[in-house]
């Protein structure tokens, strides 16, 4: 366990005190560079910089002036810093404190760089986590003497937990790279979905104008039988049935990636085709009877003296057929629902319907004569 | 009357009902189903016909009449809204009293925001309702009441401190009461309404509220967290509600409030310092609770707490506050910091959307600031506002929100978006950048809601397509159902007008809307209309920029001119006040013979909220489909995460949003059964989306009447408009589009004996035969309503009801 008492309730030095960069300025006027007077009226691409030696901002042209020939002094009255002109960059806070906070936090957190997991209690990594911020604080603004003493554990702690920080610095920044990876790859995958659906829309257009197209076709030959609508019916259909399916495969999909990992992004593998299963003609329809149960032996006195009629017998013919038959036709209509039936209206024209009333009359009859 | 559903018998305070409530599987016996249940339900019913006190009638006999006592939480939008529903209640429960013969042990109360219900006498004169909280706040805090008691010299306000005077369960009789009358009592005993009405939310069996008090996080979490689980909720005008819920949840950040930020998180540091010196042990008393977790910080967090915070998960909320930002002054470093950095965003010139994630990644790389610490932000911050005992509370509102949003972009990684727009519009040339982070996923601000009860009902006169509401807002429902109207004659007529006297298609599609010849059959349209109308019209265009430019056409070919000699023209503003005047002037020109034409927006505030009853709205013309303005970013990325998560195509969705605003704008001349109005579709687009309005109007839309062009638009509506001159008698409408108790009881003994035939059918069917009881029961149910006497009442009054409705 690591372990540094926090320091309790001690009062930071208030930023009164000492610290140099309390008075450092806000650019906010920042249509002036400060060394030299320039407004940004006369010079409209004019930039600042500043060197984290003492955070005083002007601008490139001044740098230029001062500082190509080599280290020179700080222009700023009162500043004894000598400044080089690698040092200076442009910042990027506007606030320059805030600036200067942020560039003694990079030296920090390059140290601390403990995480949650080190800690055996969650308070000893709060209580860690204070301990830090007081001696950044003191850094940013604390007085002198507690700045040296702030720099000093600094120090010492680099040297004794160097193997951690340098794990945790490798740990930290493989995190940075997946996550960076996430992210691209999550808008990859979104942009990727994007395209998806505009090519969607645009094939349902094409598809309409197909369909409207063949419409127009089939008019102009003058084909005007319910025919023609009832493909042209049947195409858009199976168009949404198409997405359908597809729309089902794809949740499935999605469905069983939720429980692997949450990487929105990947590719969706094609998955193989199930594999077809032996030829069924009827299309998996059953015509074992629900409604009734064929007993052997099944007879009625009409047909009794036929069972030995040889004219009956020597063809072959069979009496189980027959009565399995007579008991198929006997209940062949309950369960269907011609209110339900004309809704879905399937395919049959009514002289369809009529022949094969007309076929079953006919076999009612032979029966009769029987 | 007083009639049975099922086993429940239910009180309903007028002596006509309208049959669209009462057939099978309808209004009232949905509602009955959801709550048996516990489920939720979405149900669209025709506005104006009495929705709220069917309503009303059916939960609070529900709540009366079984063990449960559930109690109801009915939401509403506006204030006259929530005052409508309580003067309805109050109706009902006098009825019920007088049935019943004694007064039920019972208890409703409104609530609305400080600015309508304070009493203090300098407070409640400050105009906005922020300064009102916070200056209420100021007064009121514990804080207050303690240095009061040491003999400090302190304001406070009496209204507050009578109140602990009284039985914290009794602060106010049982009964009804409006806000109105809240607001007298309050006077009278000198007790304030707010805090009356919040505290006595618990002993309340129905309380009536604004949506916000459910779905603002923010404001939720302190006013309603002691509602139990088994309450009803309802929010009723709630075709919205999707829009309501994503704006709970989004921020606007400007450079501006970022400025004022600064100063407020300066201000803070001030106070500390001064604290530091005057008072240490308070700071040092904070700090040791905040080690020790939140919720200790809080004390059960007092009701008038300073600030109000986003929904945070309950874990968080027992875990102890990151060490970094214990300390005030780390605090205040903390936010000074993201501040700074939100600033340094902003000055990008260029259009950013990012997702949360990719900005906190930016955000830790160049701030070194975790997303752990900034979750508690808005915690914090409320803990140290309350420890340095701040009472100047509104300059702390802009850093308040900078802490709500970072709380918000550090809890949530799905469902919202950053979009940085450097300009305000793609012409602009000074740069007024705005951080919006934008809420995408209306189920967020919901989610608590259905989680927490089990109940919650649904309901709009135009909440068509039915099924969007539950898939946008992530719920499951027990019953979705769309009720129409039945009436003795038609009382409005839906026309689709597609084309122009000339045949030439109309519409406002982008390609079409400004040429020439649009404009004027536009213009013809009105003229038209305007002739036949009598007194008020009212017509909506898709958005304000449309509608200015067609104006100013419209003047130069002189057809404003014409109109003119029909009918006042007034035309809606963005500004509010001139809005209201011009509808005041639009109302007078109305009543006295002179009539008007109001030109508003499908989507502005008259299209919301503002009933043209009567003679205010005998037309209403919609030109044009009143989509969105889809460039926008927002609605963009809105419609993007739309599609991704819940399924729903940019088009569907945009074609479902302007049908509802299209559907909001009809239903706004139809405000109950004697009313009639035309209701007119002026778009080529519209027929290809007419199954998108809610059935009741679809119903009525002849198939006739999809396609016509002007002439014929307005030769159907002459022969319309004679057919309403003919009188009309209450008496017609009996039997058909309004029920006495005896077509009540005959229609339910119609369903009984229908029932009846069902069950024996279906026992026929069966092998073994149900015992006969069980069909009994149902015949029990039609038989036990006795036999009142009825209507004395008078249509008139009916009516009445219904305007309120
Ligand atoms: S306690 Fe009530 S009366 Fe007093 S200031 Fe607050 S809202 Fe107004
Ligand atoms: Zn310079
Ligand atoms: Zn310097």
């Amino acid at each position: 366990m690591l372990r540094k008492a926090p320091a309790g309730g001690r009062a930071v030095a208030s930023n009164g005190t000492t610290a140099a960069t309390s008075s450092l300025p806000v650019i906010s006027s920042e249509d002036m560079c400060p060394v030299c007077k320039t407004i940004r009226y006369l010079n409209k691409d004019m930039e600042f910089l500043i060197n984290p030696e003492c955070y005083h901002s002007m601008c490139v042209n001044c740098v230029n002036r001062l500082f190509n020939d080599g280290p020179n002094q700080c222009p700023y009255a009162g500043c004894r810093k000598t400044l080089r002109r690698k040092g200076f960059r442009s910042a990027f806070f506007g606030d320059l404190s805030v600036e200067r906070e942020v560039d003694i936090r990079r030296r920090v957190a390059a140290v601390f760089n403990q995480v949650e997991d080190d800690f055996e209690t969650l308070k000893d990594y709060n209580d860690y986590l204070q301990m830090v911020e007081d001696l950044t604080f003191d850094l940013v603004s604390g007085t002198d003497a507690q700045r040296r003493a702030a720099e000093a554990t600094l120090q010492q702690w680099e040297l004794e937990h160097k193997a951690d920080i340098e794990r945790n610095r490798k740990a930290g920044k493989e995190a940075d790279e997946q996550s960076r990876r996430r992210l691209a790859a999550e808008r990859e995958a979104a942009r990727q979905r994007r395209m998806e659906a505009l090519r969607e829309a645009e094939e349902e257009k094409l598809e309409r104008a197909r369909s409207r197209e063949a419409e127009l076709d089939s008019l102009a030959q003058g084909d005007v039988g319910a025919g023609a609508q009832r493909v042209q019916l049947k195409r858009r259909g199976q168009a949404a049935a198409n997405r359908a399916v597809e729309a089902a495969v794809n949740a499935a999909v999605a469905a069983a990636d939720v429980g692997r990992l949450s990487i929105r992004g990947l590719k969706e593998k094609k998955k193989a085709p199930a594999p077809e299963g032996p030829y069924d003609p009827f299309g998996g329809m059953d015509f074992v009877p629900s409604r009734y149960k064929l007993r052997a032996g099944l007879t009625h006195p009409g047909i009794e003296k036929y069972k030995h009629d040889p004219a009956h017998i020597t063809g072959g013919y069979s009496f189980d057929e027959y009565m399995t038959r007579a008991m198929f036709e006997a209940f062949a209509g309950l369960g269907v629902f011609i209110e339900d039936e004309k809704e879905v209206g399937i395919g049959l024209s009514a002289g369809e319907v009529a022949t094969i009333s007309a076929g079953i009359a006919a076999v009612g009859d032979k029966m009769e004569l029987d | 009357m007083e009639f049975n559903i099922d086993d429940l018998p239910v009180l309903f305070p007028y002596p006509r009902i309208y049959p669209g409530r009462m057939l099978a599987g309808s209004y009232m016996v949905d509602l009955k189903k959801t709550l048996d249940a516990g489920g939720n339900c979405v149900l669209e019913m025709p506005s104006g016909t009495g929705k709220t006190v069917t309503l009303l009638s059916l939960i609070v006999a529900y709540q009366q009449y079984y063990p449960s006592h559930r109690k109801l939480i009915y939401c509403s939008r506006t204030m006259s809204e929530i005052e409508k529903a309580l003067v309805e209640l109050k109706a009902l429960m006098k009825f019920r009293a007088e049935r019943l013969g004694y007064e039920e042990e019972f208890r409703g109360l409104g609530l609305t925001s400080r600015k309508n219900l304070c009493l203090h006498p300098s407070v409640k004169r400050e105009k906005s309702g922020n300064v009102v909280d916070a200056r209420c706040r100021s007064l009121t805090a514990g804080f207050v009441k303690e240095k009061k008691e040491k003999g400090e010299d302190v304001e406070v306000c009496v209204y507050h401190d009578n109140l602990d005077l009284l039985e914290a369960s009794n602060l106010i009789p049982n009964g009804v009461w409006t806000l109105d009358g809240l607001l007298r009592y309050g006077e009278q005993h000198k007790q304030c309404p707010y805090f009356t009405a919040r505290r006595m939310m618990q002993y309340c069996n129905v309380i009536i509220y604004s949506y916000h008090y459910l779905l603002d996080p923010k404001i939720a979490e302190r006013v309603s967290k002691d509602l139990s689980k088994d309450c009803i909720v309802v929010f009723d005008e709630a075709h919205n509600i999707d829009n309501v819920c994503i704006e709970s949840l989004s921020t606007d950040i400007t450079e501006d409030s970022l400025r004022r930020a600064t100063r407020g998180a300066q201000s803070l540091e001030n106070k500390i310092n001064e604290m530091r010196e005057s008072d240490q042990q308070k700071l040092q008393d904070e700090y040791e609770k905040l080690v020790e977790g939140l919720r200790g910080a809080d004390d059960g967090r007092q009701e008038d707490s300073f600030m109000s915070n986003p929904i945070l998960p309950d874990d968080l909320l027992k875990e102890a506050v990151p060490g970094n930002i214990r300390r005030a002054e780390h605090f205040v470093a903390f936010l000074r910091r993201f501040i700074e950095y939100l600033k340094t965003r902003m000055k990008v010139r260029q259009v950013i959307s990012e997702t949360p994630p990719s900005f906190l990644a930016h955000l830790k790389e160049y701030t070194f600031i975790e997303k752990k610490p900034l979750r508690f932000c808005a915690e914090r911050l409320t803990s140290l506002v309350r420890t340095l005992e701040l009472t100047n509370i509104e300059d702390y509102q802009p850093l308040q929100e900078v802490a709500t949003f970072a709380t918000l972009v550090a809890t949530y990684e799905k469902g919202f978006l950053l979009i940085l727009e450097p300009y305000e519009s793609d012409t602009a040339e000074v740069p007024n950048p705005v951080l919006h982070f934008t809420c995408l996923d209306a189920a967020i601000a919901i989610k608590p809601v259905f989680e927490r009860f089990s109940s919650v009902i649904i309901t709009s006169g135009t909440i068509s397509p039915l099924e969007m509401y539950p898939k946008m807002l992530d719920f499951p429902t027990v019953v979705q159902e769309s009720y129409s109207m039945t009436l003795a004659r038609r009382s409005f007529l839906p026309m689709i007008v597609t084309r122009g006297s000339d045949q030439a298609s109309i519409s406002t599609s982008f390609q079409v809307r400004n040429e020439p010849s649009v404009v004027r059959n536009y213009g013809n349209l009105l003229t038209e209309f305007a002739k036949i109308t009598p007194d008020g019209m009212v017509v909506f265009f898709p958005s304000y920029l449309y509608m200015e430019s067609i104006i100013s056409m419209w003047q130069g070919m002189g057809i404003l001119d014409e109109v003119w000699k029909y009918k006042l023209i007034l035309v809606e503003t963005p500004d509010a006040q001139e809005t209201s005047l011009a509808l005041e002037t639009y109302r007078t020109a109305c009543c006295n013979g002179r009539g008007a034409v109001l030109l508003c927006v499908a989507r502005g505030k008259v299209s919301e909220g503002i009933d043209f009853d009567h003679q205010y709205g005998r037309t209403v013309l919609c030109i044009g489909v009143p989509f969105q303005y889809t460039e926008s970013r927002i609605l963009k990325a809105r419609l993007e995460f739309l599609r991704e998560t819940y399924r729903i195509r940019e088009n569907d969705f945009l074609s479902f949003d302007a049908m509802r605003h299209a559907a909001q704008c009809l239903g706004r001349v139809l405000r109950g059964k004697d009313d009639y109005g035309l209701m007119v579709l002026a778009d080529r687009r519209f027929q290809k989306k007419r199954n998108q309005l809610p059935k009741w109007i679809n119903q009525a839309l002849l198939d006739a009447d999809t396609n016509l062009s002007t002439d014929m638009a307005v030769s159907s509506a002459r022969r319309f408009l004679k057919t309403m001159a003919q009188p009309f008698r209450a008496k017609d409408q009996e039997g058909i589009s309004t029920w006495n108790m005896e077509d009540l009881r005959k229609h339910q003994e119609k369903m009984d004996e229908e029932r009846i035939k069902e069950l024996q059918a279906q026992r026929d069917r069966e092998l073994n035969p149900p015992p006969a009881a069980q069909a009994a029961s149902h015949v029990g149910a039609g038989q036990a309503e006795s036999d009142y006497e009825m209507d004395d009442f008078d249509e008139a009054e009916l009516m009445a009801l219904d305007n309120n409705a």
